[in-house]
């Protein structure tokens, strides 16, 4: 490079590169605070359906001592927990609520945010029959649960062992969760 | 210690960048025709991965975090990236010449490379910490080495195959890609918990 | 200008994705339904006639040394923007595509355009420029989740029709081979696409030829 040591035309290209993203800093900023108040009130609203789904009655936020670390909120409601774990699923980390009442019982679990494949790792959150069949297995049970392939009594989604693996993991964290909140 | 072992067994074989997860399927395809450059393609990836993971993370928890800016970080990584390319570069160049000659035509194209942005993109994702998302980082450089170099030594074979004349170049070559993606398929079930 | 001929090389002749194998990683990756394939078409086609816009209306102004690190922000800028507004208005959208729209940054096709043809031609050519290239780029990628969807989960339009938008079962259950919707089944499908259009092409050829030889 002959330019390499002209001053002012190094100082021509950062000035340059600077503004264009200077720029594009400041369109981000006007368009983030559009987005943000709005995307923020989907992930409430999210939240508060999933809730709703497996709590009757919704519940309030509550305080809990982390037994595993992909529990990361719990609801206390009048017939019992709805509790936020985030298991790590085939593609990556699945976000769900479990409901369990105070005997320990899974309520039932409704998934808020997964990526997990079209067709196979995401049936267990679709709203369609197979995808009911599979979360509503989960209802009743207590303990601990795992698939029929693990030698639990969860079939699992077929050709979708991971996720309904990560499923079971999930629940079994949010049953321990409530177990120690009595 | 599990989780690092974890990392480094999805990041290679169950969850590999290239055949599970479809990061860095650009030079996969471009620079798979011999093995040698493979191997040069997947080593400079696999030290700007590990480098890119951890100048983001810094740049990621102490500049977007405490500004509040945390939009701004695709804009904010992908410069990062560019930026390390370049230093790489010039360091080479002006210290590891042999390297240089080795590695140099492949390190403009790692920018665009989605592996190394994607790798950043996932660290954040799932909250790793500094340790971790280097890991991450260099376990899924390994990974793109590892299938970047078996793809082409499928491919030397492949390509002196007769077959039907639409089917020569490309898409023979993502056919046997496929094959090796269902090989790797078979890593899925192996996990550390 | 030419848009005629501009159409037909985004659409065939130097498809992105068929012929310049550009931005393989999408293609790939979320093809597994219709509702992903078209959400991406669209979110690339409208970030490359922007990118190319404000490239081309800039391109006297960035100085050469610095070109793909100025384009490239440029692009991220509108990535981002695309994402954002993704994630408020068509949050399911948003969701299926994943870490795959910020990575739509580093997808060739966008970066490839910029460089090849917005940073030598006006605006408004750049404009046409993109929106041939971001259709052709859409097809091939509604092509290949057509094929994976049916193949895979034996289902039509995924994500957009049928109850609870699981998509209209054609292929009756115990029949649809899951492995298609997974990655060998994304690389298998490409390869026999690719090998399609190179059939096309050639036919095409061909056809060109002998009527030329006719007159």
């Amino acid at each position: 490079m002959k330019t390499e040591n002209n001053v002012m035309y190094v100082l021509r290209l950062a000035l340059t590169l600077l503004a264009i993203t200077a720029v594009v800093a400041a369109a981000l900023a006007g368009v983030n605070s559009i987005t943000k108040p709005v995307i923020d009130q989907l992930t409430a609203e999210k939240t508060q359906q999933a809730i709703q789904a497996v709590l009757p009655g919704g519940g309030e936020e509550v305080d809990f001592a982390a037994s595993s670390a992909i529990v990361s909120k719990v609801y206390k409601g009048e017939s019992g927990y709805a509790v936020e774990v985030t298991p790590g699923g085939f593609d990556n980390t699945i976000t769900m609520m479990v409901g369990v009442d105070y005997d320990g019982k899974v309520l039932g679990i409704s998934i808020i945010s997964h990526t997990e494949t079209a067709g196979l790792g995401a049936v267990a959150a679709a709203a369609t029959p197979a995808g009911e069949a599979f979360r509503g297995q989960f209802v009743g049970q207590s303990g601990s649960v795992s698939v029929t392939k693990d030698g639990g009594a969860m079939d699992a989604i077929t050709g979708a062992t991971i996720t309904s693996r990560a499923i079971c993991d999930g629940v079994n964290a949010a049953l321990a969760c409530a177990a120690t909140l009595g | 210690m599990e989780a690092i072992l974890g990392i480094i067994i999805a990041a290679i074989l169950s969850q590999n960048f290239i055949l599970v997860k479809f990061y860095g399927i650009c030079p996969f395809m471009g620079v798979s025709k011999k093995i040698d450059t493979a191997l040069g393609m997947g080593m400079a990836v696999t030290f700007v991965m590990a480098l890119a993971s951890a100048a983001c993370w810094l740049v990621y928890e102490f500049l977007l975090i405490p500004l509040d800016m945390v939009y701004m970080q695709t804009v904010a990584f992908i410069l990062v990236i560019a930026s390390i390319v370049q230093v790489v570069e010039m360091f080479l160049k002006k210290m590891v010449p042999a390297l240089y000659k080795a590695l140099g035509v492949f390190l403009p194209l790692i920018t665009t490379n989605c592996a190394v942005l994607g790798v950043v993109l996932v660290n954040v994702q799932e909250g790793y910490n500094f340790l971790l998302s280097v890991l991450n980082g260099a376990a899924g450089g390994l990974g793109f080495t590892v299938a970047i170099v078996l793809f082409a030594s499928v491919r030397e074979r492949v390509n002196k195959a007769e077959c039907p004349e639409s089917f020569q170049g490309y898409p023979l070559a993502l056919i046997a890609a496929g094959l090796l993606a269902l090989a790797f398929m078979g890593f899925s079930g192996l996990s550390i918990t | 200008m030419n848009f005629k001929k501009q159409f037909k090389e985004g659409l065939l002749t130097k498809n992105p994705v068929t012929v310049q194998l550009l931005g393989m990683c999408s293609t790939l990756a979320i093809t597994t339904s219709l509702f992903n394939g078209i959400g991406m078409g669209l979110a690339v086609t409208i970030i490359t006639i922007c990118s190319n816009v404000l490239i081309s209306a800039l391109r006297k102004v960035i100085p050469n040394q610095i070109r793909i690190a100025a384009y490239i922000t440029i692009i991220a800028g509108f990535v981002t923007v695309v994402d954002l507004f993704l994630q408020a208005y068509i949050p399911a959208l948003a969701e299926s595509l994943g870490v795959f729209i910020p990575l739509i940054v580093v997808n060739c096709m966008v970066l490839g355009r910029a460089e090849a043809f917005a940073s030598k031609n006006g605006v408004l050519a750049s404009a046409v420029d993109g929106l041939c290239q971001g259709i052709g780029y859409t097809v091939a990628l509604v092509i290949v989740c057509v094929i994976r969807e049916l193949l895979g989960s034996g289902t039509f339009g995924g994500g957009l029709l049928g109850p609870g938008g699981a998509g209209i079962q054609i292929i009756p259950q115990p029949f649809p081979a899951m492995q298609i919707v997974m990655p060998v089944g994304g690389f298998l499908v490409l390869g026999f696409v690719l090998a399609g259009s190179q059939w096309l092409m050639k036919h095409l050829e061909m056809k060109s030829k002998k009527k030329e030889a006719a007159k």
